[in-house]
């Protein structure tokens, strides 16, 4: 028999289409289907400035909005030599890191959410809440940020920020262990779970399958530890990692990773010290606003970063980063123009979304519902 | 927690193989990548994933059709592949004619599927041998392929009040890389005005 999944279904987690091919409950084939959300983001940048980029970027993945931020003003500085100050690179970290987190727990309370239990979706978006109010302040938006600038930060942040981000980091463990062994330890879902949904260290690698769900196929790869940027290097952390490759082993690894991201953030917060938050380089930044007043040279700067944009020089450049699904980057080709010549994102969610087949097959279908959760993709950065 | 030989030993030792192909190296702000024909490419990648660059993360195309000064064949093709831990990256490059197929990676990485056909509905690229190579995000009844330089963008001129349009294309050329502009200025100051950064690195986007 062949059942039509989606594209209107809340347990795809967006506009998901899957074709499933069944033999009595037991699933014989499934076809991903997608594209419902292509936008042309791609193409759209490539019309764009430089800095005008980021509003596009964090529009692909709503859920981890500063990584995909962070990934493309990598590559961007990568291209202009740009220098960013220590502050503004703790505060992308700090950011980058809490909103790692909020995304998370939206994949903890949808996932629990698909195999029947209400309730830990509620505590999870009472704790994302928390997360929101501090987005708020710092970019003033609750979502599709867009606060990072070339060289920086569009603006420091405000002095509630630190007391705000440290009261919500002791609350949150002690929350979060509750709650997790709360739902953990129900025998229903380790019924579920444990054992269903098994993607092999092999098959990852084969798939090319990256983030938390390849972690938990015993694949220690994150591009934080491997090819630090940002400051990363500066922190003590652990990846974590687990063997088994099933539904449970991958949600057991996005718990530790909000435990990971909690202790990055603390100590983030620990070494930010007073200073500049962006590049004083005039070739990216504008002028502070008081030179206006007084050199028309600054109001010409000015009026050119804004309208023109900067030029980098030729080249292509590739930052991989770890966004809450996987490996991310953005491969930026420059012609010498103020716009990029052609960008191309490596999204996570696109990838990863071929290791569901392999592991659903031979499974049963109610199974393939928190099989797809499981694998937390984000249809915008499925389709771009 | 991660050990592993230190950056770059995996990949200088691929290189060394690639090279063996007939791969032809080159090097921008340390990203190496290798250029290798086309006949050559799946038996380079199988290099790669013997060799210990056993992940590919990206399958890309480019169209260079009016990149500023750009000789050779109109398309690449870039598979970006590295080690199981992150560290050791390499990119993969074939060019291509308009019409050239590339064959498929599908049979060295299963995950290769869904980024070609990324690629073929970006760009028209075709693999042969591929399963599966249909559309993938863009809808079934669009013709064309949008990353196509020659693929419109569908925007529309504005009409201001007083008459007078703005046309998107004509606006934009003089952003581009190879058109001077009304002024030239490629970013950074003037010589002669001193900056409150004291310094500033002398290479801009000069002469484009």
């Amino acid at each position: 028999m062949r059942i039509n999944v989606g594209p209107q279904h809340p347990s795809t987690h967006g506009v998901l289409r899957l074709v499933v091919d069944l033999d009595g409950e037991q699933i014989v084939s499934l076809k991903p289907q997608v594209g419902y959300l292509h936008s042309g983001f791609e193409k759209t940048m490539e019309n764009r400035t430089y800095q005008q980029g980021v509003t596009y970027s964090n529009r692909m993945d709503y859920l981890h909005g500063f990584a995909h931020d962070l990934a493309y003003m990598l590559a961007v500085e990568k291209l202009m030599d740009a220098r960013v100050p220590v502050r503004a690179q703790r505060i992308r970290v700090i950011l980058t890191e809490l909103n790692r987190i909020a995304s998370h727990l939206v994949f903890f309370g949808t996932t629990m959410l698909d195999m029947g239990a209400l309730t830990p979706y509620f505590y999870c978006m009472r704790e994302r809440e928390g997360l929101m109010d501090i987005f708020e302040l710092t970019s003033g938006v609750r979502m599709n940020y867009g606060s990072f600038r070339v060289g920086g930060l569009y603006r420091d942040v405000p002095e509630q920020f630190e007391p705000m981000v440290r009261t919500w980091l002791e609350a949150f463990p002690k929350h979060m262990d509750e709650y997790f062994n709360l739902f953990m330890g129900n025998s229903i879902v380790l019924a579920r779970t444990q054992g269903v949904g098994v993607v092999t260290r092999e098959m990852a690698i084969d798939h090319a399958l990256t983030g938390p769900s390849a972690r938990a196929s015993g694949l220690a790869l994150d591009f934080r530890k491997a090819a630090p940027y940002s400051g990363y290097e500066d922190y003590v952390f652990d990846v974590p990692t687990h063997e088994d490759g099933d539904i449970y082993a991958r949600i057991l690894v996005r718990y530790e990773e909000m435990i990971e991201s909690c202790r990055i953030v603390s100590q983030a917060l620990d070494m930010l010290e007073p200073g500049p938050f962006r590049d004083p380089d005039r070739r990216i930044s504008l002028p502070p606003r008081w030179e206006l007043e007084e050199s028309m040279e600054a109001v010409i700067f000015h009026f050119k970063l804004v309208t023109e944009g900067f030029h980098p020089p030729r080249g292509e450049v590739y930052v991989p980063t770890e966004s809450a699904r996987g490996e991310l980057g953005y491969y930026l080709i420059s012609d010498g123009g103020s716009m990029p010549y052609r960008v191309k994102v490596r999204a996570p969610s696109l990838a990863n979304l071929q290791s569901l087949e392999p592991s659903s097959i031979g499974g049963l279908f109610a199974d393939m519902v928190i099989n797809i959760a499981s694998f937390d993709p984000v249809l915008g950065d499925v389709d771009k | 927690m991660t050990h592993h030989e230190p950056n770059g030993a995996t990949r200088a030792r691929v290189l060394e193989s690639l090279t063996e192909l007939g791969g032809v190296v080159s090097e921008f702000k340390d990203m190496i990548s290798v250029t290798l024909s086309k006949s050559k490419v799946i038996e380079g990648l199988k290099v790669c994933r013997a060799e210990g660059l056993e992940m590919l993360t990206d399958v890309m195309g480019i169209d260079y059709l009016t990149y500023p000064g750009h000789r050779g064949k109109r398309f690449a093709v870039v598979y970006n592949v590295h080690d199981v831990h992150g560290g050791n990256r390499l990119f993969i490059r074939v060019e291509l004619d308009d019409g050239e197929k590339v064959p498929t990676a599908t049979g060295v990485w299963r995950g290769a599927d869904f980024l070609e056909r990324e690629t073929f509905d970006m760009l028209g690229i075709e693999f042969d041998g591929h399963p599966n190579l249909r559309k993938i995000l863009t809808p079934e009844d669009l013709d064309g392929h949008p990353h196509r330089k020659d693929f419109p963008l569908g925007e529309t001129p504005t009409l201001f009040n007083d008459g007078r349009f703005i046309d998107p294309a004509a606006f934009r050329s003089g952003l581009r890389g190879d058109d001077p502009g009304l002024t030239d200025w490629k970013g950074g100051a003037r010589d002669g005005v001193t900056s409150t950064q004291g310094e500033l690195p002398g290479e801009g986007g000069t002469q484009g």
